[in-house]
């Protein structure tokens, strides 16, 4: 399925002060709704507080409600006794009122930049991935065993994350990838998967926040319930924020539909019409 | 065959020092695990592991193609600028390509992970559903479900698009393809996949082949994005 298939799911057009673009991707534009988090937070912040034009994105306000929950019933186990996390899992939101990032001046700029050439260089539009951790309104499959935590994609680029359970150690010459190198050990109940080895390539949000090779995540994963995950994530990254940066969000078990075959690349308009100021 | 009790033999020595080391995951000893071939918990031959194309990536040489996509593979051999893997569209199930793959085995759910072409995966569903291409009618990779028969793990697909190449010398296949895969460990480092094809708009006849893989010990995936130096790939 293309991207554009999408659009009745998510359609959203984007408006600007003279009038709509029509042609806006579904992917991008859900991503502002349910990304993390919305422009409107950037622009909320001290180092964006010249920025007079404010870029009118539909969705770009934060939550205020908790999105509706998943289905009850105890949490499934491993035979390990560890929570399984297995199962089709919709996109994760963010909880309303999270805490916004303190940036370091470049890094306030650059998003400023971002956000008022529409995305226009958005690498997820470019049907490249959408890195760690930017949230998707997508379907996300766990297939988890003892020794590895899976993670299916259903978009922007339908392709998985590995998260490794059986070591508790990143490789010395990691690299710099797009997932980066996610290892995952247990604290209780909660799933701690500590990501480290990226590339500084891709944006958290539509809004453009930016990140270094430095970018460290941390990310906790918990089963709440049977169809409820929490999942709290930490961002840092010293060479563009001055302090960590945590949000909460929940993700909620998709019963009702599979994921579909999402291939960004088949028809993709997204990149012919992101054409920025 | 003394090589396979030797290897044996040091699994289950490995088994036995796990135990003695940590005796609270004693009870995660495989008891078949000593016979040689890896077992999953649930007892079924373990397939789990990264593995690689070792006997070409060519299927059969000249499969039964009815006059139209026996043209249609004779162009495409003289002219190959819509092969999709040059757009970084997916290959779907019988085009493989030279770099690992990785199977991830649960009871109710095999993953078959490729490292190049989308880097993306295939999912066999084991839980005893019918085919249903509500969703998906006709899609890359098309609708997968498995079951075992003995240590050989079936899986049968249907609901494809007409758009993927069969090989990497294009050959066609109608949207009526329907692939079964037997997927079998006969040793520790060996993956034999046999391949039915059938393609009634395609082909006189159903054809088989089998491809060999070899595992690939000490190496996981890497990340592979067609897309991050393709420029066709955005078009």
């Amino acid at each position: 399925m293309s991207a554009i298939n999408r659009a009745p799911k998510e359609s959203i057009s984007r408006s600007t002060g003279s009038g709509v673009i029509a042609a806006v991707c579904s992917a991008c534009a859900a991503l502002l709704v349910l990304g993390f988090p919305g422009p409107a937070r950037s622009q909320a912040q001290p180092p964006a507080k010249s920025q007079t034009k404010a870029v009118p994105y539909p969705g770009a306000v934060r939550p205020t409600t908790a999105p509706p929950p998943g289905p009850s019933g105890p949490v499934p186990r491993m035979r390990d006794g560890k929570p399984d996390l297995s199962g089709m899992w919709n996109g994760q939101r963010p909880l309303p009122n999270q805490p916004d990032p303190e940036m370091l001046p470049w890094a306030a700029a650059l998003t400023k930049e971002r956000t008022e050439n529409y995305s226009a260089d958005d690498p997820e539009a470019r049907c490249l991935p959408g890195g760690v951790p930017r949230s998707a309104p997508y379907h996300t499959q766990y297939v988890q065993t003892l020794k590895l935590l899976l993670m299916l994609v259903e978009g922007n680029i339908h392709s998985f994350r590995q998260i490794f359970l059986d070591r508790t150690a990143h490789p010395k010459n990691v690299g710099q990838l797009w997932y980066g190198d996610s290892i995952g050990q247990w604290d209780g109940d909660t799933l701690v998967v500590d990501t480290v080895g990226f590339n500084d390539r891709f944006w958290f949000d539509m809004a453009g926040h930016p990140h270094t090779t430095q970018l460290h995540v941390i990310e906790r994963y918990h089963r709440r319930d049977y169809g409820n995950m929490e999942i709290q994530v930490t961002i840092e990254d010293p060479g563009a924020y001055s302090k960590p940066w945590v949000s909460n969000r929940v993700a909620t078990l998709e019963t009702q539909i599979d994921m579909s075959e999402y291939v960004c690349n088949e028809n993709n308009s997204d990149a012919l019409h992101l054409v920025g100021k | 065959m003394h090589g396979k009790r030797l290897s044996g033999f040091a699994l289950l020595a490995g088994v036995m020092v796990c135990l003695l080391a940590q005796p609270a995951r004693g009870q995660q000893a495989k008891p078949k695990a000593a016979a040689g071939l890896p077992r999953a918990e649930d007892g079924k031959a373990d397939l789990s592991g990264v593995w690689i194309v070792s006997d070409g990536l060519q299927i059969t040489p000249n499969p039964p193609y009815q006059p139209a996509f026996q043209k249609l593979w004779e162009e495409r051999k003289k002219n190959a600028s819509d092969d999709p893997a040059k757009y970084c569209l997916p290959n779907g199930v019988v085009r493989m390509t030279s770099r690992p793959y990785k199977i991830v085995q649960t009871e109710k759910l095999v993953v078959l992970l490729s490292e190049g072409n989308t880097h993306s995966f295939r999912r066999f569903f084991l839980d005893g559903r019918a085919h249903n291409l509500d969703l998906e009618p006709n899609s890359w990779t098309g609708d997968s479900i498995a079951s075992w028969e003995g240590d050989t793990l079936v899986v049968d697909s249907i609901g494809f698009n007409d758009r993927t190449w069969l090989d990497d010398t294009g050959k066609p296949h109608s949207d009526e393809l329907h692939v079964v895969e037997r997927y079998r460990r006969p040793n520790l480092n060996r993956l034999e996949i046999q391949y039915t094809i059938e393609d009634p708009k395609a082909l006189t006849k159903p054809f088989t082949f089998t491809r060999v893989m070899t595992l690939v010990p000490d190496r996981d995936l890497q990340e592979y994005f067609c897309t991050d130096t393709n420029r066709l790939a955005a078009k």
